[in-house]
């Protein structure tokens, strides 16, 4: 291998790879040279010259932090001088620092107190410094302390939050002795620091230390450190919990796997509280004249396996239905959907990955043959044009996010699409803020634009697209109407940075799309990526590293919960209900007659709720999901679920829609399981118990399990959740090589057909995976949407998330953290439309759609167009779901979140 | 008597500095339009012949730079800085340059320009000197409209422009890597070395960095030639030095002289003797980070080698003059107490060692006596370690105060009271 080179330390030959850093080398060679400004993430610093070595040839005393190993390189490493020259630094250092040590941080200063033999006072040379008397604790950040008195001022604070996360919130005040750590323009609290904590990761002391659990937490106390995967998005972060005293007491990101890297954000770091909150279900309930009663498991049990027999029994097994977690392990899905087929009888079984992706994935399973991410997280920050279209990526995957800024840092062009400002603006080359509805027409410009510039590549159309040039022929003609100044007339964007944008995408060497809920949540959001994927077909951005197309998901489980079969159409894999072969294959694999496995193709969410209000599902089984905040028009929503004769909602809080069950399960939060849940980019990650559930709560898949069996449906018995993997291995074929075994180290990203694949980090670079083996160009034409604004009705609303809270924010809102930085709803109206209506900031005010009202506080905000408005829609005050519409995508049977038109009044 | 020669200074006080018709009938641009019918290596390797050495302080070889930085690569983006952020203590030959003659900083700097083939250039202005700031500025303007400056000069298909940044009151910021932070609108942290500007500059492309005093030097060593230069001075810091002699003289000033002249001839002929009737004691050479000399070393040349050979250093020219009455120690808690003013903080040794160093000297003189040697001794100790540790020149400096203290005047430490 000719990256290997020869370098000597101490005498020792090494063989090491060329350019790598000499420190970071020297420590993987297990010389300890000591260092406290370098980390293996940042950019070296040479602060605190701890590091400082003898090179052959160079002149003085060298920071091996600041330099690369190269061919027959001698350095010494250690000696007198050497060792001497350390202790005197560390003296020096010791002199302005308060050492007092409480064991609630690691403190690598210490240590080396410790191996310099200078935690002995008397033998320190140097008298303390007198420190600068402004000097006093930043305790203004609800995540975090700053103490200046223990800072050493090694610039990791900064460059953690610069370089890793891209916030550039962090400096310095003062110079010298004086220094000390400022955000923003001060303190931390009010500077535009969003908690992440990366700072308090990469603090090698006492500095910058942890708020929550700082009062009980000890180090030394620490009974077990779990890794596992973070419970809130896609990301799928890689996190150590701190577990003392059988609780959670801290989060830290996992360093050196992917997909984060140690990175974390606000929620990852600081999210998991909820854990131990006082409000978890402890107990089964059972609703008797209309109160929940405590009850046993036996009890409720029978109560379930009764009702559900029955009514199977009485109205046949399509009048049941189970709506599957995104939030749940695989394996707990796996058993959710063999239950759902096996013991209800029936393929109604879906989940809000209805409500999210659907259409997109929808379009993709259609054009290019996976509904899942192309790429690895990676090339986020290597690809040379990122276009982000409906997608707060800043706020909704924040990791993600951390590799597009990086990228950005080192000229990545990124094109953002949005009707609303996203963070992500700030570090994009053009913002094209198209009108709510419009994206069809945008995306035909835009390739429009690219045709007309030339900068198809047709070689590609030809080998890749079916139907080659010809099927290219009709997009063209389809799309020759949208001129960039027709198209300006439709969305509102100048045709000049339609233009410009066209050109960054279709030029660029390589380029990746991220779409979101913007583009996916609406009656056409089908068509919207239809449009996207015809761009990135003839341009060629797929089919290679760095090139492609990535859906981040919103949730921890949602891309898994479909991948193992929580689908009414798909069985596990993606493999079509209608399959007979494959559903031969499973019931061979369950141990069940082929025949009482359905052929015909289920409910999809929405659907179940319209036909319990028409009467055709009677049943239930809801495990871990809230529609009643997160599926539309809620107030319709509602009339169906009061309309079952029998609701289970098997949750770990009581919810919205716990409110309306019959029988309400407690069941496990993500920390007290284990299994594995599979990410944005196809990784399939583990899940590991760190402690136990609360009072009689119990695993998920261990409830379905026992339910499945009373009802005369039993499946094996799993001597743990690897087994269950095992079985779901065997019927998932994407997954088919891949084990918990495997995933120890860490995550294997799908496809993976056999025990010895690596798995697969970029997708269809031979083939696309349609029946062709070719993508498939969709045509569409822009159609205006039905929903228009009125008199009555003259704003457009769209909703949307915030970076504190997830989802129907069951969890997210029981953190202390969490709720100190966000909790409150709002809604964003642009300044020119609040002068209008003589609206004023802060002012209470009623949101009426035809569906429904509710009270909120306005926010004037020029985040938004004229006429539209915005409102994040975790919060149960302001049930933002209360306005918006059931009409759906005819596809996907997604629903249109993003579009509801409503009006906005003062209240008094 | 040695008199004064002035190259650098060659057109001070005798042309209006704000007119470039005047510059222009003292040969100014001269040289300029050698330079362009010449080539960049040419010029160079005038300079190098010529044995320029920087006048900034560190008196690195001029030429020998300028050609490493054409040489690094040929069709690259590169830069020339002018270090004009003149921060030494007791230094203020630069400013002199610049207000009295601007032009001659503006020709050497695009003659540098053209040797290394460069597109651009920053001047980098210490923020107090308005007066340099306006001259320069108009020079910049009045070249430019004169087609020295800007596209395709003087037809020679070469284009060059300058531009000024001002600096904002940081000592450090005229250290050079520093100074390129600064520019790149960084707070001023110095950089790693290596890189040296010449291979990764401002914004990460190679740079040429010079003092005012040298660029002023290039204009009459191309027009002249290097064996004209060499032939002032001494043979091996060749031409001139200008000086600034502050203090307890009855002359303070500025002086452009031949290197080689001796202490006593710049103190008593140029400077006038000492004020008051009094009795020379010390003279501080190059500033803060500079060296104390005693009477015994009044008769040594003031060349960079001379200079070494006893422990002195020439550094930036200041030289700060001291009588009998001066308390040598306050002096050493002043320059003390600057650096730790003036430190950035970002590395140990220099962040404490200047406070740790200055705590020492407050408390200095109520060390006993007979303690008095091993103290000092501890803290030459500390101020070594210091030098061999940090990561840019400041932490290398309070040494040499200390050490040169220590070397000539050990006795009056040891018994003052």
């Amino acid at each position: 291998m000719d990256n290997y080179i020869t370098i000597y330390i101490d005498g020792k030959e090494l063989k090491v790879n060329a350019g790598d850093n000499l420190l970071k080398t020297a420590r993987l060679n297990g010389f300890n040279i000591p260092g406290l400004c370098y980390h293996h993430k940042l950019t070296p610093t040479g602060a605190c010259r701890l590091c400082l070595v003898k090179v052959d040839g160079m002149r003085g005393l060298v920071a091996s932090c600041t330099i690369a190993v190269q061919d027959g390189m001698k350095v010494t490493a250690f000696d007198a001088e050497l060792e001497d020259t350390r202790r005197f630094l560390l003296d020096y250092l010791l002199s302005e620092q308060n050492d007092d040590y409480d064991f609630t941080y690691n403190d690598e200063l210490r240590d080396l107190m410790f191996r310099y033999g200078l935690d002995n006072k008397e033998n320190r040379f140097f008298k303390p410094i007198k420190p600068n008397p402004n000097f006093s604790i930043d305790d203004s950040s609800p995540v975090l302390s700053y103490d200046p008195s223990k800072c050493i001022k090694c610039f990791r604070c900064i460059k953690a939050c610069d370089e890793v996360q891209g916030k550039n919130v962090l400096s310095f005040n003062e110079r010298g002795m004086d220094s000390y750590i400022i955000a923003g323009l001060g303190v931390w609290g009010k500077s535009e620091c969003d908690g992440c904590g990366e700072c308090i990761q990469l603090c090698p002391t006492g500095a910058i230390v942890e708020r929550p659990n700082r009062q009980t937490i000890k180090l030394n106390s620490i009974e077990k450190r779990v890794r596992t995967t973070c419970p809130y998005c896609g990301v799928g972060c890689q996190i150590e919990l701190l577990v003392q005293d059988g609780k959670i007491m801290r989060s830290n990101g996992v360093e050196g796997v992917s997909p984060n890297d140690g990175r974390l954000c606000v929620k990852g770091r600081f999210g998991y509280e909820f854990v131990h909150s006082p409000e978890r279900l402890t107990k089964p309930l059972i609703k008797r004249n209309g109160k929940f009663e405590e009850s046993t498991w036996d009890e409720a049990l029978t109560l379930v396996v009764n009702k559900f027999n029955e009514l199977k029994q009485k109205y046949g097994s399509d009048s049941l239905a189970g709506y599957a977690s995104a939030k749940c392990t695989n394996e707990d899905n796996y058993i959710f959907q063999r239950f759902v087929r096996t013991a209800f009888g029936t393929n109604n079984i879906d989940y809000c990955t209805r409500l999210c992706h659907a259409s997109t994935v929808t379009a993709m399973l259609k054009s290019i043959g996976d509904g899942a991410g192309s790429n690895s997280i990676e090339d986020f920050e290597t690809t040379d044009c990122l276009l982000v279209t409906g997608n707060n990526i800043v706020e909704t995957h924040p990791i993600t996010a951390t590799y597009v800024k990086r990228g950005a840092a080192k000229g990545m062009k990124i094109i953002v699409i949005d009707p609303k400002w996203t963070p992500l603006v700030k570090y994009s080359t053009v913002w094209l803020q198209p009108k709510l509805g419009t994206d069809v027409a945008l995306l035909n410009g835009m390739i429009n634009v690219i045709i007309q510039n030339g900068l198809i590549k047709q070689a590609f159309i030809e080998k890749r697209v079916e139907g080659g040039m010809q099927a290219f022929e009709e997009l063209m003609r389809i799309v020759q109407p949208y001129t960039p100044q027709k198209v300006e007339e439709i969305t509102g964007v100048p045709a000049e940075k339609i233009e410009l944008a066209a050109k960054i995408y279709g030029e660029s060497a390589t380029a990746m799309i991220a779409t979101g809920m913007g583009m996916s949540q609406q009656v056409t959001g089908t068509h919207n990526v239809f449009s996207l994927l015809n761009m990135m077909l003839i341009t060629g951005h797929i089919g290679k590293e760095r090139c492609g197309i990535d859906p981040p998901r919103g949730q921890n489980n949602v891309q898994g919960a479909t991948d193992v079969g929580c689908h009414p159409n798909m069985y596990p894999g993606y493999i079509p209900v209608t399959n007979a072969d494959n559903r031969k294959k499973v019931a061979g694999v369950w141990g069940v007659p082929f025949e009482n496995l359905s052929d015909k193709p289920g409910l999809t969410t929405v659907e179940i709720v319209k036909a319990a209000h028409d009467g055709k599902i009677k049943g239930l089984f809801i495990m871990g999901e809230n529609p009643m905040i997160s599926d539309p028009n809620l107030n319709h929503t509602e009339e169906g679920l009061k309309k079952l004769e029998f609701l289970v909602v098997q949750d770990i809080f009581h919810t919205e829609t716990t409110a309306l069950a019959d029988v309400i399960l407690p069941a496990s939060a993500w920390a007290e399981k284990n299994g594995t849940f599979v990410n944005s980019d196809r990784r399939v990650l583990r899940v590991r118990k760190a402690v136990a559930c609360p009072g009689d709560a119990r695993e998920d898949w261990r409830i379905i399990h026992e339910i499945a069996a009373r009802m005369g449906h039993p499946m094996p018995n799993y001597r743990d959740e690897s087994e269950v993997f095992d079985e779901l291995a065997r019927v998932t074929p994407i997954m088919e090589g891949i084990s918990h075994r495997r995933l120890e180290a860490q995550g294997i990203q799908w496809p993976c057909p056999d025990s010895e694949h690596p798995g697969t980090s970029t997708l269809y670079t031979e083939t696309f995976n349609t029946p062709s083996g070719k993508a498939k160009l969709f045509p569409v034409e822009y159609a205006e949407q039905n929903e228009k604004v009125s008199d009555e009705y003259p704003f457009m609303l769209n909703s949307g998330r915030i970076l504190y809270h997830y989802h129907t924010s069951t969890m997210s809102r029981k953190n202390k953290v969490l709720r100190d930085f966000a909790n409150e709803s709002y809604v964003l109206m642009n300044p020119v439309d609040a002068i209008k209506a003589s609206l004023k900031n802060n002012s209470k005010v009623r949101v009426t759609s035809k569906r429904g009202d509710l009270i909120t506080k306005l926010i004037i905000s020029d985040e938004v167009l004229e006429g539209e408005v915005f409102m994040p829609w975790h919060f149960t005050e302001a049930q933002v779901n209360r306005l918006t519409r059931d009409e759906l995508d005819p596809y996907s049977k997604i629903a249109p979140f993003k579009l509801s038109a409503v009006r906005v009044e003062c209240v008094e | 008597m040695v008199k004064e020669v002035r190259i650098a200074l060659r057109n001070s006080g005798k042309i209006n500095p704000e007119s470039i018709d005047e510059y222009i009938n003292a040969d100014g641009y001269q040289a300029l339009r050698k330079a362009l019918r010449s080539t960049p290596s040419g010029i160079y390797d005038e300079i190098i012949d010529s044995g320029l050495r920087g006048r900034g302080g560190a008196g690195f070889p001029t030429g020998t730079k300028e050609k490493t930085t054409a040489l690094i690569c040929a069709d690259c983006e590169k830069y020339v800085v002018c270090n004009a952020d003149e921060g030494e203590p007791g230094t203020f030959k630069d400013r002199v340059i610049m207000e009295t003659d601007p032009h001659s900083l503006v020709e050497g700097m695009i003659i540098a320009g053209f040797s290394i083939n460069a597109s651009y250039g920053y001047i980098y202005i210490r923020g107090e000197y308005s007066l340099s700031i306006s001259r320069v500025q108009k020079a910049i303007d009045q070249a430019r409209e004169k087609k020295f400056l800007g596209e395709n000069i003087l037809g020679s298909g070469y284009s060059f422009d300058i531009e000024i940044r001002r600096g904002a009151g940081s000592y450090l910021c005229g250290e050079e890597l520093t100074l390129l932070e600064s520019l790149e609108g960084k707070r001023g942290y110095p950089r790693i070395k290596p890189p040296y500007p010449a291979e990764r500059g401002l914004w990460g492309k190679p740079t040429l960095i010079n003092n005012v005093e040298t660029l002023a030097n290039f204009a009459p060593i191309i027009l002249n030639g290097a064996v004209w230069y060499r032939s002032i001075g001494t043979e091996k810091s060749p031409g001139t030095k200008i000086f600034t002699v502050s203090g307890d003289v009855n002359n303070p000033g500025y002086y452009e002289t031949p290197t080689g002249l001796t202490l006593r001839e710049l103190i008593f002929d140029f400077g006038g003797g000492i004020k008051n009737g009094r009795t020379f004691k010390a003279a501080l050479l190059g500033g803060a980070a500079g060296t104390f000399a005693s009477a015994q070393l009044l008769d040594v040349q003031m060349g960079y080698d001379k200079l070494k050979e006893h422990g002195l250093t020439l550094g930036s020219g200041a030289v700060i003059v001291m009588d009998e009455t001066r308390d040598l120690v306050k002096s050493l808690e002043t320059i003390m107490k600057f650096f730790k003013h003036e430190s950035c903080g970002k590395c140990i040794p220099c962040r404490l060692g200047t406070a740790q160093i200055y705590q020492s000297i407050c408390g200095f003189s109520e060390i006993p006596v007979q303690k008095r040697e091993d103290f000092f001794k501890s803290i030459l100790k500390q101020a070594d370690l210091m030098a061999k540790t940090s990561l840019c020149p400041l932490g290398q400096s309070p040494i040499l105060p200390l050490r040169s203290i220590w070397q000539n005047f050990s006795d009056e430490l040891l018994t003052l009271k």
